[in-house]
């Protein structure tokens, strides 16, 4: 199982570290990493995230400078982009797709789309091998998770985690706060998911501590770090100080 | 189209509106819309909220005859609809206290809400004062700071208003704000989206609560003068006045005219015209036309009025703009302050400055032969008065 899923934010500290962060990543053993394209008004990020996608822009991160920045990455885990659906839409599919080729994305995690709200698209770039991750909140219906499970499928065992997981968002609100909330309904949530579909699931919203992350793997889940990570590679901290204690279990 | 929903989730030929929302909200919004639904047909809410718009609201609204103001500007005939009568001044009160009182039939206990102008916002924590429900307010920093009147408002009536720092901290900011608190907050709150923008159903419950402007003016025109006017006029900033005036008459043979915050430039970030500079693009859970860079990240906006200083034009509106039913015009802020005064000195009616957007543009009818107009008083201009103190040297 992928013992971590962690989130950068593309362009914070700076594109031009991005490659050597995504380099470490690898090196640690990291399968995947979710990679944040910032954004003028991510409405389901908390401060952290916000603040990190403000500096990222101010310093010209714009889509298109970090999808060219990725552009010929081999030493690098694979990449869930991680966005808001309007950047994509300005875009368009076609050109998406273009940028998006000699890149090691292999996944989109589009916040704001819904399945079933730009099909057309969707199924375009799921051709095109960028499937959308399914996003499951503590808010969504069994009902309802079954209907984007099977909307948003697993490609099957032969495809990577990036293509294959559902994300399970750990509790109500944005990214980045409420650390330390009962994790109780998240543990029969995941049980629940598990009884659905035999596909991996990863955890985020509000995870940093060790605790939470050995708890959500004993669930059998790879837990999510989002902000705490951003925050301390925006204090200065590298990559791997931040993450190699997080990996691994204290026994 | 968007699953699990029953209405209509899209307007006009290129199916503006939608739902985009992350998926912390969708469950909400889907209870919202049944809920929404039931109580549209339930003559106890309706019953109620009859009662309410009469006895706390006031309406009906009065229709009033302008004399004064047409002969100076040539007009034959001129009709204000008076929503800055309503209690709370705004046109806004329509639409807060219904989904106040929808909220507390879905057993929600706290109300989440963004402001702009403060309009909303006052009509919110007046509608909540009167419920007994919990109130939050966000409000961008800049808004608070040029209309403090309806901050001190919504401190008495009990509200907690949030400042938003973010970006210009203007309306867009103040509704990310009000998005994110609700995603944390949803299985206890409901948020009152101001204006006929957001993720389905908020277009929808929003423009159906406020078309009892429109309903109203058209009825009070017909006695008043045996005919409908020539022209209907409203300002828009996301629409939720606009369509409220405007929609009623969309059967009828006449021009609708929606106008813009043209602020005090043509380029991107000096103005909140939609229609010259925006794009089709998502922001706050709809596709409509949105002011945006290359990058399709959303650009800053400009306008005297905060009310009408924001990116985005509301989906209906933006859809019947672009299949030909309304037509959308702009007036500077120069222009609106102009319009506020010639209404202040011709009728002694104090408008508020998004309301005044609409009043600048009557020379301009009138110099294309128009000669009757019913105009959208959407609101009064207390709230303004540090503005038109400063930029018109009283």
């Amino acid at each position: 199982m992928n013992p971590l899923l962690p989130f950068l934010m593309a362009g914070d500290p700076s594109l031009e570290a991005l490659p050597q962060l995504l380099s470490d990543a690898k090196a640690l053993g990291l399968e995947a990493i979710e990679l944040g394209l910032p954004h003028s008004d991510p409405i389901a990020d908390g401060p952290v995230l916000q603040a990190a996608a403000q500096r990222a822009i101010a310093r010209g991160a714009t889509p298109l400078r970090v999808l060219e920045s990725l552009a010929g990455l081999t030493d690098s885990p694979d990449i869930i982009l991680f966005t808001y659906l309007n950047p994509l839409l300005q875009m368009g599919a076609e050109r998406l797709k273009a940028l998006l080729r000699p890149t090691p994305v292999k996944a989109l995690l589009v916040v704001d789309l819904p399945f079933g709200e730009e099909p057309g698209f969707e199924a375009d770039l799921r051709a095109a091998g960028y499937p959308m991750v399914p996003l499951l909140a503590p808010t969504t219906s069994i009902d309802r998770a079954r209907q984007i499970l099977s909307d948003r499928p697993d490609p099957g065992a032969s495809a990577p985690f990036a293509q294959r997981f559902a994300y399970v968002v750990a509790r109500l609100g944005v990214t980045g706060t409420g650390q330390g909330t009962d994790l109780g309904p998240v543990s029969r949530r995941v049980t629940d998911l598990k009884g659905l579909a035999d596909r991996p699931l990863a955890v985020g919203f509000g995870l940093s501590d060790s605790r939470s992350l050995a708890a959500i793997r004993a669930m059998g889940a790879t837990p999510v770090i989002g902000s705490a990570l951003v925050q301390e590679l925006a204090d200065g901290g590298s990559l791997r100080k931040a993450l190699s204690p997080r990996m691994v279990d204290d026994n | 189209m968007t699953a699990g929903f029953t209405l209509p989730t899209r307007f006009g030929a290129q199916a503006l509106g939608g739902c985009y929302a992350p998926e912390t909200l969708m469950q909400p919004l889907l209870d919202l819309e049944v809920a929404f639904l039931a109580a549209s047909t339930d003559p106890s809410f309706l019953a109620e909220l009859k009662g309410e718009l009469r006895h706390f609201v006031g309406r009906p609204t009065p229709l009033t005859p302008a004399p004064r103001l047409a002969a100076k500007l040539g007009l034959k005939h001129l009709f204000l609809k008076r929503e800055d009568l309503t209690h709370t001044g705004a046109h806004k009160i329509n639409n807060a206290l219904a989904q106040a009182i929808l909220a507390r039939r879905m057993g929600k206990t706290e109300i989440i809400a963004e402001t702009g102008a403060g309009q909303h916002g006052v009509a919110t924590a007046s509608a909540c004062a009167r419920l007994g429900l919990d109130c939050t307010v966000f409000m961008g920093v800049t808004d608070m700071a040029r209309q403090a009147p309806n901050v001190a408002r919504m401190r008495l009536f009990g509200a907690k208003v949030v400042p938003v720092e973010a970006g210009q901290g203007t309306l867009k900011e103040a509704v990310n704000e009000a998005l994110r608190a609700w995603a944390g907050r949803c299985d206890r709150a409901h948020y009152i989206l101001g204006s006929a923008l957001g993720p389905h159903p908020f277009p929808t419950l929003v423009r159906s609560f406020q078309t009892v402007i429109g309903e109203e003016a058209r009825a009070q025109v017909l006695e008043q003068s045996g005919a409908l006017p020539e022209v209907v006029l409203a300002c828009a900033g996301g629409g939720s006045n606009g369509l409220g005036l405007l929609l009623p008459f969309l059967e009828d043979g006449l021009r609708r005219v929606a106008v813009e915050a043209g602020g005090h430039g043509t380029a991107l970030g000096e103005h909140a015209a939609r229609l010259d500079g925006g794009r089709m693009g998502v922001l706050h859970g709809c596709k409509t036309l949105l002011l945006q860079d290359e990058h399709g990240h959303t650009a800053e906006t400009a306008s005297i009025s905060a009310g009408l200083d924001y990116p985005a034009l509301g989906p209906e509106l933006a859809a019947l703009l672009l299949d030909g039913q309304v037509e959308v015009r702009r007036a500077s802020d120069d222009e609106a302050l102009s319009g506020a005064r010639l209404l202040c000195e011709t009728e002694g009616i104090l408008p508020a400055l998004e309301s005044s957007h609409a009043l600048a543009l009557l020379p301009a009818l009138a110099a294309e032969g128009v000669a009757t107009i019913l105009l959208g008083l959407s609101g009064r201009g207390d709230k303004d008065l540090s503005t038109y103190q400063s930029r018109l040297g009283i």
